[in-house]
């Protein structure tokens, strides 16, 4: 008698923490679930109310200083060719993740156009054009210091 | 970002299906549509996992991931699971389906995902591509592989995270080749039906054993977490590992409980794309199959031989790219501490425990969930599912464990839960994913006599 008196108290206190896990479950849970249907409902309006190449760049618009350079060089650089990212000090504006990740953004945005430390195409990005190795034919620029061409 | 894109996603995923549903039928048969559709998730999942360990095979010996040879791939594997299960006598569903009536809570829960899920997918429809490890090494590998069909060598070999196999990167090059372009915006969604698949997983194993009220609110809960709000969709393999280990910890409890072979074949498919996932996945496996090992010590010999057979082939399944690592030289992603190197950190030891758990119970980004299933835990221990019980808190003690270390032995990480400083807010994902999926499990087995079926 006494063994089955011990074995409900230990099913019922197993139960009563069953119910401690359910309603802490349900609790916190439904007051989270309608903070949630806000919150992507937020996200949602802020993804579509982005212009197309805000959404495109993205992460890289805490990186580049210029969308414009980032489309030039898709449209200019050939998608077999290889390009280099020359990064310098005559950038006039930049970020604090600018001259550490532009070049691994560039990696990403251009694929398949590959990297390559002798390649003739050029992303300068504040760089000094005398520095690179020959005639540096421009075939686009901006106000920023950033430019793309040729090496002849 | 536009219609094709969607509908492209869409077919891949049913393709998915398809193949896991077949290998479903060969591990276990299925035996009726009823069934079928209850184990959907699971047969989903199965498909990204098979699938997943394929590619990174194929791609590894050097074949072109194009999509003629993604559908390739896939038929085969679905011709290899319908004909294991013809050989085998597996039972079929035939051609009959019968609705059965679903429960007042269980419809009612079941809105309330669908809700969420509706919500999380317009959330993730025109995401951008911001997270730094996306665009600086996951996403290019896949365009690498997309581009140019296999493992290019310069950029595997230059790309940061070298060492981490190629599997997510595999599944989003066979995203753009059905969305017909590097579509990185409609990528996202991709990781929507991970996340749905994982889900119903969960729910189509747990459904005929646990009662809706005791299944529904810790998913529920781990859904609304901050941490998955916020990262749930990017497009990195975090939250694929994660469902992963979650859906293999809950396949070996239910083995530990119920035998059945399938269960623990499944968790070795399972297992091995976790860990052709991402390097942590080594560690989760490890956490999981000690922490099964330990609680049958009674009955090793009828329970250890399958089960390390089952660790065998997993890990098995991760070798050949760990040959190729070797063969072009890459580093292997040990950690930067060395065998010996823990010891000269010793400082670092309490420090790095101290954050895998503050992080685990910080409320701001995985809000109840580790409580609460320390509450589970108790409540089987209490009930005497000492089996189940003990399975779940050596589990999370193993998980703690290796999250602690992962810290302490990488010297060059911060103590920190900033997340792009220290990746133990992400690390935590797995044991919070993991801790939800067998929850309901726990719950059940401490409430057998209100229950249809009783775990034990």
């Amino acid at each position: 008698m006494i063994t089955s008196a011990r074995k409900r108290l230990r099913n019922d206190t197993a139960s009563s923490v069953v119910l401690v896990g359910v309603a802490l479950a349900l609790g916190v849970g439904a007051i989270h679930y309608y903070k949630a249907l806000s919150q992507l409902g937020q996200t949602a309006s802020s993804n579509s109310s982005l212009s197309f190449d805000d959404r495109e760049i993205a992460g890289g618009n805490s990186v580049i200083v210029d969308q414009a350079a980032a489309y030039e060089a898709r449209s200019l650089i050939p998608v077999s060719a290889a390009y280099r990212l020359v990064s310098g000090q005559r950038l006039r504006v930049r970020t604090e993740l600018t001259e550490k990740y532009v070049g691994d953004w560039f990696r990403y945005f251009l694929m398949p156009r590959r990297p390559r430390p002798d390649a003739r195409w050029i992303i300068c990005y504040g760089c000094d054009t005398s520095d690179l190795g020959g005639v540096y034919v421009v075939r686009w620029h901006d106000d920023n210091g950033i430019s793309i061409g040729q090496l002849r | 970002m536009s219609a094709h894109s969607l509908v492209g996603l869409v077919a891949l995923n049913l393709v998915l299906l398809a193949v896991g549903g077949t290998t479903l039928y060969a591990l276990r048969g299925l035996r009726s549509w009823n069934e079928a559709l209850r184990l959907a998730g699971l047969a989903y999942m199965l498909g990204v996992a098979l699938t997943g360990v394929v590619f990174v095979l194929e791609l590894v010996v050097g074949l072109s991931l194009s999509l003629p040879a993604i559908l390739v791939t896939e038929a085969a594997l679905a011709g290899a699971g319908l004909l294991t299960g013809h050989v085998l006598r597996r039972p079929a569903p035939g051609t009959k389906l019968t609705l059965r009536r679903i429960s007042l809570a269980g419809a009612a829960f079941g809105g309330l995902a669908i809700v969420y899920g509706e919500a999380l997918f317009r959330s993730g429809r025109l995401a951008g591509l911001y997270e730094f490890d996306g665009w600086a090494f996951w996403v290019p590998k896949a365009k690498a592989i997309y581009f140019f069909g296999g493992l290019d060598h310069q950029f595997f070999a230059e790309l940061p995270g070298s060492s981490y196999p190629p599997l997510v990167p595999a599944f989003e090059a066979a995203s753009f080749h059905f969305m017909g372009a590097p579509d990185v915006v409609t990528l996202h969604l991709q990781f929507w039906f991970f996340l749905a698949g994982f889900v119903a997983a969960v729910v189509g194993l747990l459904s005929g054993r646990v009662h809706a009220l005791l299944l529904w609110p810790p998913i529920l809960l781990l859904l609304v977490t901050p941490h998955v709000l916020r990262y749930g969709l990017q497009a990195e393999g975090d939250f694929l590992l994660d469902e992963l280990i979650a859906l293999a910890a809950l396949l070996v409890g239910l083995w530990l409980v119920e035998q059945r072979g399938w269960q623990v074949a499944a968790a070795a498919v399972l297992l091995g794309a976790a860990m052709s996932t991402k390097r942590e996945g080594y560690l989760l496996a490890g956490c999981i199959v000690l922490s099964a090992l330990a609680v049958s010590v009674q009955r090793a010999r009828a329970v250890w031989p399958r089960l390390l057979l089952a660790t065998g082939v997993a890990l098995a399944l991760t070798v050949p790219w760990r040959v190729l690592l070797a063969v072009r030289n890459l580093p292997g992603g040990g950690p930067e501490a060395g065998g010996t190197g823990l010891f000269s950190h010793a400082d670092r030891a309490w420090p790095s425990l101290r954050l895998t758990l503050s992080t685990l119970f910080d409320f701001d980004i995985w809000l109840v969930v580790a409580p609460l299933a320390l509450v589970a835990i108790a409540a089987a221990l209490l009930a005497r599912r000492r089996q189940l019980g003990f399975y779940a808190l050596l589990l999370f003690a193993l998980a703690v464990a290796a999250f602690t270390w992962t810290t302490w032995a990488f010297p060059s990480l911060p103590i920190t839960k900033e997340a792009s400083l220290n990746p133990m807010p992400r690390l935590t994902g797995s044991l919070s994913f993991a801790a939800t999926a067998v929850v309901p499990l726990l719950l059940g087995a401490a409430w057998p006599a209100r229950t249809g079926r009783a775990v034990r």
